[in-house]
């Protein structure tokens, strides 16, 4: 059976031809050093090890705008990057996404009822205004992003009871439910501690205007739509290793144009190199490609009895949405056994990202067999599954996609593959905030959506998959994979909580509620004179130790 | 006269309210959430309606409308749901970069235009012509992101003379900020050139055979003093009418370059705020916009009135 991708809908001739670029191009990779990118897979990616100087301005093209820079209020991924310049956190990930400690000064710990949590915090660590990082700082921290109007973290910290600051250098978190992935998520954005000094004098409103933490540099200035500068912090704690005297974030939304600044040396980091550019960076001797795998992913959410909203218990779609695909799973078995998630990487992607069959990443320790395992391309079993189901071919089913050319190109290669499994899918090409507004209203039948991922499994999974969860805007429910992930919440075991995640997983296989496509890689383009930049699998650039060239 | 005025006046202000609220009801009906948009992905029932609160987006629209307008009425344009920041610092940021980039613009264009206009003009029928010709054809017809995009790899990647991108101040450092804008602005005034060249070198084609010509050159005075003297002033009548006439043109052209070369002036300000469902950015930017609308308008009416009394004379009956 020949793959079926857009190529499919070209002449004969064009579409040898097609398919002999596509070779090319893919040995063209391999031969080009395809290996320093998937070498790095799964691995630390720093810049060279060469020796730095001191001094200097780095200038860093950023992909998009960042809100506010209020950890209690900060939503966007460019956000992060900017953060781990200027607000450490308790927690921090390492090279291979363990949890190591940054601001606290050893690993949480959990009473045996796993309901008490209690942080030895670092000693002797000043805030960006001289002020001392202390216990009650970490309190007001907390008790600001649990109760502050509009906050983003009051969800993710919603087990938390109360906070209470035992002594200068102890943290006790009393939970209201066990709930082991809180560490993680003190290694994100809830475990930054704002100076509360500095939070008195600038309000809550201001704060992120002029944000000040803990950091290797600390916030400077900012003007909206083009540039953020950082400093050196002379407070920062280990402000020896830092080389840098200034970071300049600019902000550039246009790839092309981005990657122009980084040829010309405008910028000296380029953060979200476009898969389109990247063979052409790594072309450039005078640039470096450094690249990490996604923990998140991409992939294809279906509607199952999402009928009133995000939060609303799930019900049989109306009769303008209801399709096999929603009510029988067999269907969506099928659906997902015509997709070649392989030759979508190849031709949609030039094989840069990897085919993703699960929320979590091979490269977390989270990971096991059984949560990598993959349902096989077979578009001949699709159709004979479609007809043990009794359902009429082709399938009718539409699918929410992107309003971007790559957004097409995807949606595209997906509608030739499953045409040949037997479904005729409809592509509802639209605009990114309508589309999320649609679909957490339960307005449609399947959406090409990802998610950017975290470190700890929960965070991928529980929201979308578990009853009422809220993200889960398919509307599926299965108290099994309920149980199973209540379960891994009060395990502090990794190797534990991985099994039980890979039965989550199996099940998820059955019911196919998200199909999982493919998960990107972070590409960070380097100018060679700069050293010691760190991207690891969070995808967030780290620059503390990074400096020109000697 | 003072009827007048106040009758102007007026009907500025119930214009200045319909904009408003065309703008304010027009935004809201844009499909999408802006408190999904401002979520992104941590989206869950409880945060967006923490953000409806926080941003006011739970009160009925009317509501929302009059706390608006109380506020800007005290200067208070809000803040951007976006990046926190108050919008009237960011717009206050963005104006002068969006001014310097257009009036540099115009002086390129305008360069550029009269000179070629000029030699196409009296070089007639000669290889200069056909040049000029040729250039006016080339501003006309390529599209600005294109020529900018084909700027920055020839002279900030191959030959790297010029930044790429970013925005320096004049006040800040002249030279920095004539290396950052003068592709900009090159790109931005390609098309003005063009319509200065041919309006140019018409009118300069009409005047050299005009009748004063001949007497000025029969008196004696030399070939540069009769172009540039003569026929080259009168013939910058029609070419400034024509530079006004297009100077709405270029600031709405200024959207794309910003976007090439990474301004942060007010048209991708605007645009990004669109995007983003930005609520009180949009209306901040549509307010200054139509407040600079109508307040030149006004001031136009009010001096047509003091130059030519028969229109308020003529407004006064109707």
């Amino acid at each position: 059976m020949p793959r079926q991708t857009p190529a499919s809908r070209l002449p004969e001739r064009q579409r040898r031809a097609l398919r002999r670029s596509v070779v090319l191009i893919a040995v063209a990779l391999m031969l080009t050093g395809c290996t320093s990118i998937s070498s790095s897979s799964a691995k630390p990616a720093a810049s060279d090890a060469k020796a730095a100087k001191a001094g200097g301005t780095l200038e860093v093209a950023l992909s998009a705008e960042p809100d506010a820079l209020d950890p209690t209020l900060a939503r966007t991924l460019v956000g992060r990057t900017v953060f781990t310049s200027i607000c450490e956190k308790l927690y921090d990930v390492d090279n291979k996404l363990n949890i190591v400690p940054q601001l606290a000064a050893s690993l949480p710990q959990f009473s045996s009822d796993g309901l008490t949590v209690t942080i030895k915090l670092r000693s002797g660590v000043k805030f960006a205004d001289g002020t001392t990082m202390d216990a009650t700082a970490v309190k007001t921290s907390l008790d600001r992003d649990m109760r502050l109007s509009g906050s983003a973290r009051a969800s993710e910290l919603s087990s938390v009871g109360s906070v209470a600051a035992t002594d200068p250098s102890t943290v006790t978190i009393k939970l209201k439910q066990p709930f082991t992935p809180l560490t993680a998520i003190l290694a994100d954005r809830s475990g930054m501690v704002m100076s509360p000094t500095a939070l008195k004098s600038e309000g809550d409103a201001n704060f992120g205007a002029h944000p000040v933490c803990v950091g290797p540099f600390k916030f400077a200035d900012r003007v909206a739509q083009d540039h953020i500068d950082v400093v050196k912090d002379p407070n920062y704690y280990d402000a020896s290793k830092v080389l840098l005297d200034k970071i300049q974030y600019k902000i550039i939304a246009d790839s092309t144009t981005r990657f122009n600044n980084l040829k010309s040396g405008d910028v000296q980091v380029l953060d979200a190199v476009a898969p389109t550019d990247v063979a052409a960076l790594k072309a450039d001797s005078k640039l470096d490609l450094l690249s990490s795998d996604s923990l998140g992913y991409q992939g294809i959410t279906i509607n199952l009895g999402n009928v009133d909203g995000v939060g609303k218990p799930g019900k049989p779609l109306p009769a303008s949405l209801a399709s096999p695909l929603s009510a029988d799973a067999r269907v969506r078995q099928a659906f997902e056994m015509s997709i070649d998630r392989d030759a979508i990487n190849k031709v949609v992607f030039r094989g840069l990202y990897s085919p993703a069959c699960g929320p979590i990443s091979p490269a977390s320790p989270f990971s096991t067999p059984a949560a990598q395992v993959c349902p096989k391309f077979d578009p001949a079993g699709a159709k004979a599954l479609l007809a043990q189901a009794g359902v009429a071919t082709p399938v009718k089913v539409s699918m929410i996609i992107g309003n971007t050319p790559a957004a097409a190109t995807l949606g595209e290669a997906i509608q030739a593959e499953v045409k040949e499994g037997g479904f005729d899918l409809r592509l509802d090409p639209t605009e990114f905030a309508a589309s999320l507004d649609q679909t957490d209203a339960g307005k449609y039948q399947s959406f090409q959506i990802g998610w950017s991922g975290r470190v700890d499994p929960d965070g991928n999974i529980a929201n979308f998959v578990s009853t009422l969860g809220s993200q889960n805007n398919d509307g599926y429910s299965n108290s099994t994979v309920d149980s199973l992930l209540e379960q891994a919440r009060s395990q502090a075991d990794v190797s534990a909580r991985g099994n039980l995640y890979a039965q989550v997983i199996t099940q998820l296989n059955k019911d196919v509620p998200i199909i999982y496509l493919y998960r990107q890689k972070n590409f960070t383009g380097v100018a060679r004179t700069i050293v010691g930049v760190q991207v690891y699998g969070d995808g967030l650039l780290r620059f503390k130790t990074a400096g020109f060239a000697a | 006269m003072g009827r007048y005025v106040l009758r102007r006046l007026a009907e500025s202000v119930v214009t200045f309210v319909l904009v408003t609220i065309v703008v304010f009801a027009g935004v809201r009906a844009l499909p999408g959430d802006p408190a999904r948009a401002l979520a992104g992905e941590e989206s869950d029932p409880t945060t967006l309606a923490q953000i409806r609160k926080s941003f006011g987006l739970d009160e009925p629209i009317p509501v929302q409308y009059l706390h608006y307008v109380e506020n800007a009425l005290r200067g208070d344009l809000g803040r951007s749901s976006r990046t926190g920041l108050p919008v009237a610092t960011t717009i206050r940021e963005a104006l002068p970069v969006t001014l310097q980039l257009a009036l540099f613009a115009i002086v390129i264009a305008g360069l550029i235009g009269l000179i070629a206009g000029v030699v196409a003009a009296v070089r007639r029928r000669t290889v200069a012509e056909w040049a000029a010709n040729a250039v006016a054809l080339f501003g006309l017809s390529v599209p600005s992101f294109w020529l900018g995009l084909m700027a920055i790899l020839v002279f900030a990647i191959a030959y790297p003379v010029l930044p790429a991108s970013g925005f320096v101040s004049v006040f800040a450092d002249p030279v920095q900020s004539f290396r950052h804008l003068v592709m900009p602005a090159v790109v931005l005034g390609s098309g003005l050139a063009a319509v200065i060249m041919r309006q140019t070198r018409s009118a300069m084609i009409e005047a050299m055979g005009a009748d004063y010509i001949r007497t000025a050159r029969a008196k004696g005075l030399g070939g540069a003093q009769v172009i540039i003297g003569h026929a080259l002033r009168n013939s910058l009548i029609v070419v400034t009418t024509i530079v006004g006439l297009q100077l709405g043109a270029l600031i709405s052209g200024a959207v794309v370059t910003e976007q090439i070369f990474v301004l942060p002036g007010f048209g991708k300000l605007t645009i990004d705020a669109v995007f983003t469902r930005d609520y009180p950015m949009i209306q901040g930017v549509v307010l200054v916009t139509a407040t600079a609308y109508i307040g030149v308008n006004l001031l136009v009416d009010l001096l047509y009135s003091v130059i030519d009394p028969r229109v308020r004379v003529g407004g006064g009956a109707l």
